[in-house]
């Protein structure tokens, strides 16, 4: 065992050595804490309306013609200042001197159809965040014409909470960060084996009174343990931002049993090809391959860490547990064929 | 010609070196996993893909509505059943016939907003089949754009609000729409004889087979809404360009790919000692570096050529798009393979360099259409290629020059640091950096040097301030703007201070009147490569509020007085205290460079 501990602790300084994972994990940072535009964008892809609900710009709305119409109630149900206006000329000047940024032309209704009148500046930028701003009180004024028409709507008394953040939140952003550092182990995994590989130092390992299967097992936990800082990390941060990821535990050793996964795997395709740049390639495109075909599992890793990290009461132990078989079966795999890889041309 | 010769002699030797790559089983075992990964991707492409697959638990009484949304998993349940759940939190919502029962509890809040979307959806189908189009969508909206303060256009046709509303009888319905060729929902209602056909009719079936035919990704119009469209607030959709985005990642993708081989190459190089003998070769730095680029570089053209044959794209357009975008990553994988000497290095570099790369290019072009800002990433070019629309010669310029002028830098940066003592030596990052400027610089030529170095580093500072722009814009609005300047004016005092520090260091730089000289050397190179930027980027981006402090404007010569006085602030105090002081140095200068922002801001505002 204590060999087998100083042949981590040689693997562990070799990679804290250069600084440059901190340097990078600190990037990694800083990027993620100052991102919430990138956040924003990502998530109006996620779900369109998020714009409308994201926005903070105070929007003015011009009214002419049936101001009294309940339009103008929805209007201000959504805080929206609303200047109402008894003649064109006067909303026009309004528009053009920048008092309103949008006119609406509300028709008299005498039931049937409306055909109202949107005024917008050309500006795309603006068009865009005042259009879906609107976008609520005018579903409103649609319902309720619906409703003047007949037509009868059910789950109108549904209201929740917007859930667009929730869901991007826990089923991307957090998975991602929890995922995203098993992928860095297996890198780490596959230069740590190619290197000694390609500088011939495997032989002078050998020499020493260590197992081959025991200087393997130093490279792929300290992938694992170099994941297992930056979840840690990760999760740290979040819970700063107020994100607060039920079944932590779970999510981390989940998170560690990936971590092993793609270690384990990175270490035999860096077996197998013996030198970095196709090992490296390989790695990159098998990932792609497994994290593809694992979505046809259910619980995907994705979903899975998504479904702990909100709580479900249906998702928990066993279901973590489920991941260790694939785990074993690749490690079984590699400690009892790495004499074979080692030996084996490429 | 012989330099030509030499070059494609090198690109045989990568080529070679790529095939013995595969070569034997390995061969066989890469091309199974790529053609499993591609088949997967095809798999993917074809299925609805949901990322929070079973995040909700819904419990449906027998007679409510079937919910189809992955994100939801459906237990039917009696009413008895279903509360003593709902209050045990083992379900988040109940729907009971037509009414929802849900607590609370943040999750079942969340299910609650989420069932609201997808029921709504549901609602406005139901009501297209059920009742006529006058009754379901009784609200048409049209659209008309006018000239307004925030719109600074020139040469728009006067257009007045009452001529809008005058013209409320449009005779024809917007060009636009048209009469939907196939109708997905199972009867859009034709109009019965009772109900007389409204002008806007059209409309609301044109967007109700849109919404039929479900998904709505690959369309995309022009605009989120042109001039007399009309909309229908049940049936607007957001203008996201998710489809455009993911075809502009199609062509960057695979050449992240090979970059492993790239920079590989330089490594092997390295790390076999066949360095020296490719020195001592009859060849230049930049013969190697350009004959090992060559072939990835003809393999990133045949990818953007496929990729546009296979996405029906406009060939020229897409070339000159991703050429610059091509040139640019292995330029910044040039650096990352010429500054590093270990695996783990570069493996670390490389990611970061693909997270950064990926976030410039695709983070702008989220906002195409919204934000004129997007332009600063080529990515929107594309987008905008995809949707169908135009764009000038000064959207491509500010764009794609940045990326030009970053891949002719690193390609003379490239052939100046390409030496044995240079590329093996391990040091930590800022030495490697300021011996990487040093070697830059020609000591026979030092004002020359210095103002070169200033003026090119004109791209690298811009991309710096550009990406400041958007990681600050989330801080409230006076921290923002101060965010902005501050890093603005660290990287500028950075860029115009580094090469005559590096001189000072190097004890190539002594007297006061050569620093000073240098200083306003460096200034000048600043000033006239921020000038250039500036022309370029006022006529794109006239919406940001940063704009204005970014790119200072007014005369000239205060600008020249201010870059010259923090310059040789930054180089006097480096000259008196040592490199050491280098930072604080920076700090000063920056504080100066500051002040003067706050002065010309004060000004415009």
């Amino acid at each position: 065992m204590n060999r087998f501990l100083v042949l981590l602790k040689r693997e562990l300084k070799l990679i804290t050595k250069e600084k440059t994972i901190m340097f990078a994990i600190l990037i990694q940072f800083f990027i993620a804490s100052f991102s919430s535009v990138l956040l924003i964008g990502i998530m109006s892809f996620y779900d369109p309306e998020s714009i409308g609900q994201n926005t903070r710009i105070p929007i003015e709305v011009g009214l002419v013609g049936d101001t009294n119409s309940p339009l103008s109630t929805f209007l201000m149900q959504k805080n929206l200042r609303v200047m109402s206006f008894s003649n064109v000329a006067d909303a026009e000047e309004a528009f053009k001197s920048g008092y309103v940024d949008t006119v609406i032309f509300i028709p008299e209704t005498k039931g049937g159809i409306v055909d109202m009148k949107l005024v917008l500046p050309h500006s795309d930028t603006l068009q865009t965040v005042i259009l879906m701003v609107l976008q609520e009180p005018l579903e409103k004024y649609e319902n309720y014409l619906r409703e003047t028409n007949g037509v009868q709507l059910n789950y109108k008394d549904l209201i929740g909470r917007p859930h667009t953040t929730y869901e991007f939140l826990y089923s991307l952003i957090v998975p991602m960060l929890m995922l995203f550092p098993a992928f860095i182990a297996g890198s780490i995994v596959v230069d740590a084996v190619a290197e000694e590989l390609e500088n011939k130092t495997f032989d002078t390992l050998q020499s020493a009174p260590v197992s081959l299967n025991g200087v393997f097992a130093s490279k792929i936990v300290a992938g694992v343990l170099t994941a297992a800082a930056q979840c840690i990390l990760w999760a740290a941060l979040l819970r700063l931002n107020n994100l607060l990821i039920e079944n932590l535990d779970l999510v981390l050793v989940f998170s560690l049993i990936v971590a092993a996964f793609t270690s384990v795997g990175a270490a035999i395709i860096a077996l197998y090809f013996k030198d970095r740049e196709r090992a490296q390639f390989t790695y990159s495109i098998a990932l792609i391959a497994a994290a593809g075909l694992s979505y046809v599992i259910n619980p995907s890793p994705f979903s899975l860490i998504t479904r702990l990290a909100t709580g479900d009461y249906y998702t928990g132990t066993s279901e973590v547990a489920l991941y260790v078989i694939p785990l074993v079966i690749l490690s079984v795999l590699f400690f009892t064929t790495s004499k074979k890889l080692l030996a084996a041309k490429s | 010609m012989f330099e030509i010769k030499n070059i494609l002699t090198i690109s045989k030797r990568e080529i070679t070196r790529f095939r013995t790559r595969f070569t034997g089983r390995s061969r066989f075992v890469l091309i199974a996993i790529i053609l499993l990964c591609l088949l997967i991707s095809y798999i993917m492409y074809h299925q609805s893909f949901v990322l929070s697959k079973g995040l909700y638990t819904v419990g449906v009484s027998p007679d409510g509505p079937v919910i189809t949304d992955n994100r939801f998993r459906v237990v039917t349940l009696d009413l008895e059943t279903a509360c003593v759940m709902l209050h045990n939190n083992t379900i988040d919502i109940y729907i009971h016939g037509n009414e929802a029962m849900y607590t609370s509890d943040q999750r079942s809040l969340y299910a609650a907003g989420a069932l609201k979307q997808y029921l709504e959806n549901r609602e406005v189908i139901r009501i297209a089949n059920e009742y006529e189009i006058n009754q379901a969508f009784p609200l048409r909206i049209e659209i008309n754009h006018l000239e307004s303060p925030a719109d600074n256009l020139d040469t728009e046709i006067e257009v007045s609000l009452s001529d809008i509303l005058g013209l409320t009888e449009t005779s024809a319905a917007p060009s636009a729409i048209s009469v939907p060729t196939e109708v997905p929902i199972q009867d859009v209602p034709t109009p019965s004889p009772q109900h007389t056909e409204s002008s806007t009719d059209a409309a609301v079936r044109q967007q109700l087979s849109e919404l039929g035919s479900g998904s709505r990704l690959p369309e995309f119009k022009a605009e989120f809404a042109s001039d007399k469209d009309i909309i229908i607030p049940s049936l607007m959709d957001p203008p996201v360009p998710l489809a455009q985005v993911i075809m502009a990642f199609f062509y960057v993708v695979p050449i992240f790919f090979v970059s492993v081989f790239f920079t590989s190459s330089f490594m092997e190089e390295k790390t076999n000692r066949k360095l020296v003998l490719l020195l001592s070769a009859p060849v230049t730095p930049f013969q190697i570096i350009l004959g090992k680029m060559l072939p990835y570089i003809g393999y990133s053209v045949a990818v953007i050529i496929v990729v546009t044959l296979l996405l029906k794209g406009n060939m020229l357009l897409a070339l000159a798009i991703f050429i610059p975008v091509m040139l640019f990553i292995l330029s910044v994988y040039l650096m990352v393979a010429l500054t590093y000497r270990t695996f783990r290095d570069q493996t670390f570099f490389s990611v970061l360099a693909v997270a950064a790369v990926t976030a410039y290019l695709v983070a702008p072009a989220m906002f195409a259409g919204v934000s004129d800002l997007s332009y600063i990433s080529p990515l929107t070019l594309a987008v905008e290629m995809y949707r169908g629309e135009s764009f000038g010669l000064t959207e491509y310029l500010l764009s794609t020059a940045p990326m030009y002028l970053v891949f002719l830098l690193a390609l003379f940066v490239g052939k100046r640091i390409f030496n044995e003592e240079y590329l093996t030596g391990f040091r930590p990052l800022h030495t490697k950096l300021g011996e990487a400027i040093y070697l830059v610089m020609d000591r026979n030529r030092l004002y020359l040097s210095v103002f070169l170095l200033s003026l090119f580093l004109i791209p690298i500072v811009f991309m710096v301030q550009l990406s400041s722009i958007v990681f600050a814009s989330n801080l409230p609005m006076p921290f923002a703007l101060g965010a902005v300047l501050a890093m603005s004016v660290v990287a500028e005092e950075l860029a115009k201070s580094a090469g005559i520090a590096i001189l000072l260091q190097n004890n190539i730089v002594k007297s006061l009147k050569v620093i000073l000289m240098l200083s306003f050397i460096s200034a000048l190179g600043f000033l006239i490569g921020e000038k250039l930027l500036l022309y370029l980027a006022l006529s794109v981006i006239s919406e940001s509020m940063f704009t204005a402090a970014i790119f200072s404007t007014g005369l000239l010569i205060m600008p020249l007085i201010m870059h010259f006085v923090s310059t040789s602030m930054v180089c006097l105090m480096t000259a008196r205290f040592g490199i050491k002081y280098y930072p604080v140095a920076v700090i000063a200068g920056a504080v100066i460079h500051t002040l003067y922002n706050l002065y010309v801001l004060g000004g415009i505002l």
